[in-house]
């Protein structure tokens, strides 16, 4: 099996510790990673942005880079998800259908693909776990509040099995963050507000360090944590799972 | 003005920001665990939208089948194509009986006709008697949320509303006596009303039936007093059989406020001895949304508000800043259908989080039709000249490995060797109440070409 | 061309291919809760009180332990006329009806999942009535009690009523910052009994 790393654009150029962490991550779960050079952007923000059209050219890219891997592994819930759903604006070749079957957030993959839950990683923190919207509604990481059945989450399961982790319990446990790309600019008032209700969340229930699936909804979180000089760290869940001691 | 501007201004004041937030989570809240008592509720939800898109798909029948039934029952059907045709059917039936008071219960859409200015410009009086539309109306203000019409104002602001205008003492804003005052001041309207006029949750295709849904009681005590009654509904009303009420009352007490019922469902299929009754059918961009084949399904709505109480920025922005008969996500996937220019802002105030499609009883898919919207809006409408040149520029950036490459260099050593002023300077809105992160040295693709190299 | 032919060519025109009725699988639904305690769960939450009663003799005379100032009471149970301080025949108009204290009805069928209880218009001498009534007291049969709204209708399918309405607890509004209060417009409280 050959899996394909997928570093989102902003992890790649301001979040590259994310990246190391997670080709770290798959390679300690011997998994054989390539990196193909020549990957940019799954077009996310040109098309929530409206520009659908501006971001073929990024969708192709995309596929041409990774069309011959058996998966293609990133840390990104919204990216894997933007390639899954929206995927059909190009024309749907073999290697298109394939390149979105195959796509896959890291931890739906750890979890559904590896089936691997105890990675042996340790950090002994209290951490709040931010349910990024697009991989619980989106990709269905977990289940959501809003739905009825049975509750589960690929994250949580995970980081119950790393030593030392305590997890904390939100008030609301799967609200928006408020980043949602251009929106973080565009509709700025309300996406402060949010940002800050949701760090408010993660203070009140003890948490030392906030983690997702997403690093731009914890950038997000981040520039507000630290314009406001408060006392939580920001991490990946690449990062979390793997740290040892 | 646009979503953005409008929730700037409401965000000037975050204790009411989190007031409001916080009233309607709590419907949300309530709405979960009257959800999660259901067995088989994600099956239900499934039927509403099975339901109703049968429905759409065979709606020109069932509204004969409707309007025969109803005729046979001793009902007056009426068609209107727009609101203006609606207002002057209406008008012209209040002309008929000689009828100069009227009480209205709650109907978004003689809101959306704006019937009241209509009615009211030829000296006919009509008063809203749902308690939250009573409010609004006396503020001179639109409801602000289609089931809880006065959400976003404080019990002060009603205390001296009511002072005003219904004579109260004043009480520090006590909801009990407020409501009580005003069931004595609405109660005079009931009984001295010549019409009444009420709103269709449910029209019964097998039935020639309507049903209509309140709390208060509002409806029935304006229906059964008055010597008529004329019943306005939108054509998107219609369900096929008196069965599938089963299934859309279920969803809609629960998804709308957290009851498993609402208090009452009025189920009128002829008119009482002695009284008159009505039916206004109104198209008004109906039919032209059944013909977008993407946003057709925005027509299942049985307007519960649910997508607007877990909206957390319809939460944190008020339903007045949509500018819309209906606010929220539902309403910013209808309004731009009916006005793409005036409503251009709305698909864009979301963070397409989906929450709204997963609470939805009949499962809209909201989020993924307001991405749509976007793509429509940005070909279809006038773009700020920045936004489209930068979109273009990122299109190609992200096409180009090697320009990608480049761009990112500049950016990270922007990041981190420019002073914070500059770049949270003005420009920067993202730098307004944030930080940007710390441009790191060498990005992953640096990082991992290293490694090779050192392998 | 009028409106209505205007309306139905548009929606003949602009409809999607015929989209099948979906079948309603009631075995999706099924629960292991008990009806009766269910439907007085459910009443309560509504905000309406439950009571037992033996026959309608005993409704009325609990219901004169419960209101025992009123003045003007109306009841339509069998044999309890002299409960009655009003007659309907003689009123002109339901409006008179404005100071009716306590009104007794027997429903049709109760409703478990809700508390809702079906009365349909032969149970009502005049609509007005359960609406405009202070107190509203309804009467049903133990029997009665269906599990959910699917087997009401399913009841209500060979029933031909002109008007009738599903009524679940005491009339309330929260559109005052989201505070319930019990008594909008209709009814202030709502007693229901069961036999």
């Amino acid at each position: 099996m050959k899996v394909g790393l997928f570093i989102p654009c902003y992890i790649n150029q301001l979040y590259p510790q994310v990246g190391i962490a997670t080709l770290e991550l798959l390679e300690k779960l011997n998994v054989d990673v390539g990196y193909p050079y020549g990957q940019t952007c799954c077009g996310q923000p040109m098309a929530n942005s409206g520009y659908e059209n501006e971001s073929v050219g990024a969708c192709q890219n995309f596929v041409e880079n990774f069309k011959d891997f058996d998966y293609i592994v990133t840390p990104s819930g919204s990216c894997a998800y933007h390639v899954k759903k929206h995927y059909n604006i190009i024309e749907q070749t073999d290697d298109v259908v394939n390149v979105r079957n195959k796509t896959y957030e890291l931890c739906d993959f750890i979890v559904n693909i590896l089936k691997i839950k105890h990675i042996g990683a340790s950090f002994p923190h209290k951490v709040g776990v931010h349910k990024s919207c697009h991989g619980l509604r989106g990709l269905r990481l977990g289940s959501c509040s809003e739905n009825v059945g049975t509750e589960y989450s690929y994250i949580d399961e995970l980081l119950q099995e790393v030593s030392g982790v305590e997890l904390v319990t939100l008030t609301r446990k799967d609200e928006c963050c408020g980043f949602g790309g251009t929106f973080a600019v565009t509709e700025e008032a309300i996406s402060v507000k949010m940002g800050k209700d949701r760090i408010q969340d993660h203070l009140d229930s003890g948490a030392e360090v906030i983690t997702a699936t997403d690093t731009s909804c914890l950038m997000h979180l981040e520039g507000l944590i630290t314009r406001n000089k408060q006392p939580l760290k920001v991490l990946h869940i690449a990062e979390i799972l793997n740290s040892t001691i | 003005m646009t979503h953005s501007k409008a929730a700037s201004i409401f965000n000037k004041d975050e204790k009411k920001v989190n007031w409001h937030d916080k009233a309607l989570w709590f419907v949300r809240h309530k709405r979960d665990i009257a959800a999660h008592t259901v067995t088989g509720w994600e099956e239900l939800r499934n039927l509403g939208h099975g339901i109703k898109a049968h429905t759409l798909s065979n709606l020109d029948t069932y509204l004969t089948q409707f309007e025969e039934n109803a005729l046979k029952n001793g009902v007056q059907v009426h068609w209107a194509k727009d609101g203006d045709e609606h207002n002057r059917i209406v008008h012209g039936i209040l002309k008929e009986h000689n009828a100069k008071k009227v009480v209205k219960s709650k109907s978004m859409l003689t809101e959306e006709c704006h019937l009241n200015p209509y009615l009211e410009a030829d000296d006919i009086e009509v008063i809203d008697t749902d308690l939250g539309e009573r409010i609004v109306q006396l503020a001179k203000e639109p409801p602000s949320h289609i089931v809880l019409p006065a959400i976003h104002k404080k019990k002060e602001e009603v205390d001296v509303l009511f002072q005003e205008h219904l004579g109260t003492k004043p009480c520090d804003g006590d909801p009990q006596y407020l409501t009580g005052e005003a069931r004595k001041h609405l109660r005079e309207k009931f009984i001295h009303a010549d019409a009444a006029i009420t709103g269709v949750n449910f029209a019964v295709a097998d039935t020639g039936g309507i049903v209509v849904c309140t709390n208060e009681g509002n409806a029935d005590m304006g229906a059964h007093l008055a010597p008529v009654h004329i019943a306005c509904m939108g054509i998107e009303k219609i369900i096929p059989k008196q069965e599938h009420l089963g299934v859309f009352l279920r969803l809609l007490g629960r998804s709308a406020t957290g009851q498993h019922i609402t208090t009452y469902s009025s189920h009128f299929k002829k008119p009482r001895e002695g009284a008159k009754m009505h039916i206004v059918i109104v198209d008004n961009g109906r039919t032209e949304q059944l013909s977008r084949p993407d946003f057709r399904a925005s027509l299942h709505c049985i307007r519960c508000g649910a997508c607007m109480n877990t909206c957390p920025i319809y939460r944190r922005s008020g339903g007045h800043s949509y500018d819309a008969t209906i606010p929220g996500p539902i309403g910013s996937i209808l309004s731009p259908g009916k006005d793409l220019k005036k409503h251009s802002t709305l698909p864009f105030a979301s963070t397409l989080c989906g929450s709204c499609s997963d609470v939805c009883p009949v499962k809209i898919d909201i989020h993924s039709q307001l991405y749509k919207w976007r793509q429509i809006i940005t070909k279809d409408t006038q773009q700020p000249f920045v936004k489209k040149t930068s979109m273009k520029m990122m299109g190609n950036i992200f096409a180009k490995p090697t320009k990608f490459e480049k761009v990112g260099k500049v950016a990270r050593w922007s990041l981190r060797n420019l002073p914070k002023s500059m770049i949270n300077s003005k420009p920067n809105v993202w730098g307004k109440e944030r930080d940007l992160p710390l441009g790191p040295k060498e990005s992953f693709d640096d990082w991992y070409k290293k490694r090779q190299k050192n392998e | 061309m009028s409106s209505r032919e205007h309306i139905l060519s548009k929606a003949k025109e602009n409809k999607p291919e015929a989209i099948a009725l979906p079948n309603i699988d009631l075995e999706v639904f099924k629960d292991a809760k008990v009806l009766s305690e269910e439907f007085i769960l459910k009443v309560e939450t509504a905000g309406g009180n439950v009571l037992n009663a033996t026959s309608d003799k005993d409704v009325i005379a609990q219901i004169n332990t419960m209101f025992p100032d009123t003045k003007v009471n109306f009841s339509t149970l069998e044999g309890t006329e002299s409960f009655n301080t009003v007659d309907l025949n003689k009123l002109e108009k339901p409006h008179d009806l404005e100071n009716l204290d306590v009104l007794v009805l027997r429903g049709d069928l109760g409703v478990a999942e809700n508390g809702a209880i079906w009365i349909p218009d032969h149970q009502i001498p005049m609509r007005v009535l359960p609406f405009i009534s202070k107190h509203l007291v309804l009467v049903i049969k133990k029997e009665t009690i269906v599990p959910f709204l699917h087997q009401a209708y399913q009841k209500l399918g060979n029933t031909h009523n002109d008007f009738g309405v599903f009524i679940s607890g005491p009339s309330k509004t929260a559109d005052i910052e989201q505070s319930l209060v019990i008594g909008a417009h209709g009814a202030l409280s709502l007693s229901v009994f069961v036999q």
